[in-house]
């Protein structure tokens, strides 16, 4: 028998067998393999098969061969499919793996939404066309558009997808990519959808809560007879139907995915939903994770810099207790030293009353006298700059604070032939103030002994409202020195003494600084000394 | 003649306020702690007591508690080297206060002033 098919040779070209081409060519010597791949299809052999069938005396094994060779071609085909099964799932086991992966890595909201809505629309990921973020926002109870990606139009479609095409970027790549340049520009583009997309979490009747509620997802058909999808929002979407992905994290509502293929049109089909449904756990879980971090930053911040003032309140009490200390050992000494001078210049007070106006020895007396006065004034403002160091702030009213230290000023102001006068603003805020010690500070400045007084013996107090606080203005137009002189007495312990004044007018200064109050005094030789002082309405105002 | 009970610790100030005050024309009688001014207290009457606030180791505001509570009618001025003690609530229950001065015509006023409001309470008494 001439035979045309060539199943029985060892070795083969290519132009003895039809089923064989280019780049096969390791069939044409392999026998075996020839036979299992190509002769069980090949017409030829088909034929030989029948023509054997069909001889005298017909071969017995002709009938068995035809009966195994259908059901080899059909497990062959069998087993075709399944490897082309396992190929896919390999290939989306792959992608789930790569995306996991870039999902546990990130805690960065931004990174981690990027990646997820990068993996539902690229066509290396579930290939959607389009996708829209909804997330839960718990405490105001809205569901919120957060986050639009994918072409409005076939236009933006081929040149977004055409661009992919070239580049041939891996998903996470892609991702960092959108990050980078599109994730506030998507967000624009599709806000009017965003907008419509934000939903009270209370509407049960929504398509969308429906599924966030039911924690599965739904395949949303025929949208636009859809009882449950609010016309507007079928009319914007454009689209046949959609799918709905509830993003579910331990039992708890994160959010939303709506995905649909607005371009292509094609048909979603159960298998792409099951493939998001996987997606959809580890989407949700680094969201709700990255949410938790970002919160957790913000708490980490509030606990750091909470940190930071309990430092600085601990430095702060560390210093008071010092300055606490100081003032006790001022105090301390001030009363031991009070105690002897009060005698010495007693007793020669009672000597100088009792000796006769002849004695020589007044003046001796009467210098002990004046240099006791002298040395129990200084005593005076050593106790009262100890007292400072502890200012008790409180609400005051500013006009009772003036008019209480021109009351207590006033019989003293009158031996000097002073007149006194006070404009209060109109309706002044209670002012936040150490009374007791912003009471010494304008007596202080109303008394000082600062030489160089002039003919017009007059002191104006003015106050006036502004923007967090009250201005106190005391003009004493009789007092004229240079403002290198004024600046001197504002230094304690540095005063030029034939100026006249004592610690009075640094121990002002040291007080009000001490209550974080603003205050200026300026001299001018002609016009007098204007001290300004402002008072905190508020609390935060001192530092 | 008004009695005045004079109570200080150091000696050499209630040598001062004797001689001063006895010099205003009070009969003066000083005691050096709060036991030594309770027993003259029990010996005698007086118009008025002067009283140091820190006395050695005793405190002058409790022995001002312990007049009011037992001497109601007789005034009591405290004297200190210390101003602060006047905001303190305590000494409010004093009838004067005068910070410690060489120069004691401040003293000598406020016990001129408490002498005579007591005398006019004594007379709206009678």
């Amino acid at each position: 028998m001439d035979r045309e098919c060539c199943w029985d040779r060892d070795v083969i070209t290519l132009a003895d067998c039809p089923e064989t081409g280019e780049g096969e060519e390791d069939l044409l010597s392999s026998k075996q393999q020839r036979i299992l791949e190509k002769c069980c299809e090949c017409p030829r052999f088909l034929d030989e098969l029948k023509q054997l069938a069909g001889a005298v005396p017909p071969n017995p094994l002709a009938p068995v061969l035809a009966t195994i060779l259908p059901e080899f071609l059909r497990q062959k085909a069998q087993i075709q499919s399944l490897v082309s099964f396992l190929d896919n799932k390999t290939l989306e086991i792959r992608f789930l793996h790569e995306l996991g992966s870039v999902l546990q890595s990130s805690v960065d909201l931004d990174e981690v939404l990027s990646v997820a809505m990068t993996a539902i629309t690229a066509g290396k990921g579930f290939g959607m066309n389009r996708a829209f973020l909804l997330l839960c926002d718990r405490e105001e109870g809205m569901l919120n558009g957060y986050l639009g990606l994918g072409p409005r139009n076939l236009e933006e479609a081929r040149r977004v997808w055409g661009e992919i095409s070239q580049n041939d970027m891996d998903l996470q790549t892609l991702a960092q990519n959108f990050r980078d340049t599109k994730l506030s520009s998507e967000r624009e583009k599709f806000h009017d959808v965003l907008e419509l997309l934000t939903i009270p979490l209370s509407n049960k009747d929504h398509i969308v809560i429906k599924a966030l509620d039911g924690r599965r997802p739904i395949m949303v058909q025929g949208v636009f007879q859809h009882p449950d999808v609010p016309p507007e929002l079928a009319r914007l979407l454009g689209v046949d139907d959609f799918l709905l992905m509830p993003l579910i994290s331990r039992n708890r509502r994160v959010g939303i995915i709506l995905a649909d293929n607005c371009i292509t049109h094609r048909a979603i089909t159960e298998a792409d939903m099951h493939s998001l449904e996987t997606f959809g756990f580890p989407v949700a879980f680094a969201i709700e994770r990255a949410s938790l971090y970002d919160k957790l930053q913000v708490e980490l911040n509030r606990v750091t810099e909470a940190g930071k003032k309990l430092k600085e309140q601990q430095q702060l009490i560390v210093k008071m207790e010092n300055m606490a200390l100081v003032g006790r050992i001022t105090s301390s000494i001030a009363h031991s030293v009070r105690n002897p001078l009060m005698v010495i210049g007693g007793f020669a007070r009672s000597i100088l009353k009792n000796s006769p106006a002849s004695d020589p020895k007044r003046t001796f007396i009467e210098s002990i006298v004046a240099e006791t006065r002298q040395l129990e004034g200084v005593l005076d403002e050593v106790l009262n700059y100890s007292d400072s160091l502890y200012p008790t702030c409180d609400f005051w009213d500013v006009d009772q604070l003036v008019e209480a230290s021109l009351r207590d000023t006033a019989d003293a102001l009158a031996l000097l032939n002073y007149v006194t006068g006070y404009s209060p603003g109109l309706t002044l805020p209670p002012v936040y103030i150490d009374f007791k010690q912003l009471s010494y500070c304008i007596r202080t400045m109303l008394l000082n002994d600062i030489q160089g007084i002039g003919s017009d013996r007059s002191i104006a107090i003015s106050s006036q409202s502004v923007e967090d606080g009250v201005i106190l203005r005391i003009e004493d137009h009789s007092r004229h020195i240079t403002q290198s002189e004024l600046d001197h007495l504002l230094v304690p312990f540095s005063e030029p003494r034939d100026l006249g004044a004592g610690l009075g007018l640094a121990l002002c200064k040291a007080m009000l600084e001490k209550q974080g109050l603003l205050f200026e005094a300026r001299a001018d030789q002609q016009t007098g000394i204007m001290y300004t002082i402002t008072l905190p309405t508020r609390k935060e105002e001192q530092s | 003649m008004s009695r005045l009970l004079v109570v200080d610790d150091e000696a050499n100030i209630r040598l001062l306020y004797a001689e001063e005050l006895k010099d205003e024309g009070y009969e003066v009688v000083t005691a050096g702690s709060s036991a030594e001014a309770a027993e003259k207290l029990q010996h005698g009457v007086f118009d008025l007591a002067v009283l140091d606030i820190k006395l050695k180791n005793e405190s002058g505001i409790e022995l001002l508690q312990k007049l009011v509570k037992e001497r109601h009618d007789m005034p009591v001025i405290l004297c200190s080297a210390f101003s602060c003690y006047k905001d303190d609530f305590s000494a409010w229950l004093a009838d004067g206060y005068v910070v410690k001065s060489s120069d004691l015509s401040e003293l000598k006023q406020e016990i001129a002033r408490v002498l005579a409001k007591k005398a006019l309470k004594v007379k709206a008494g009678t």
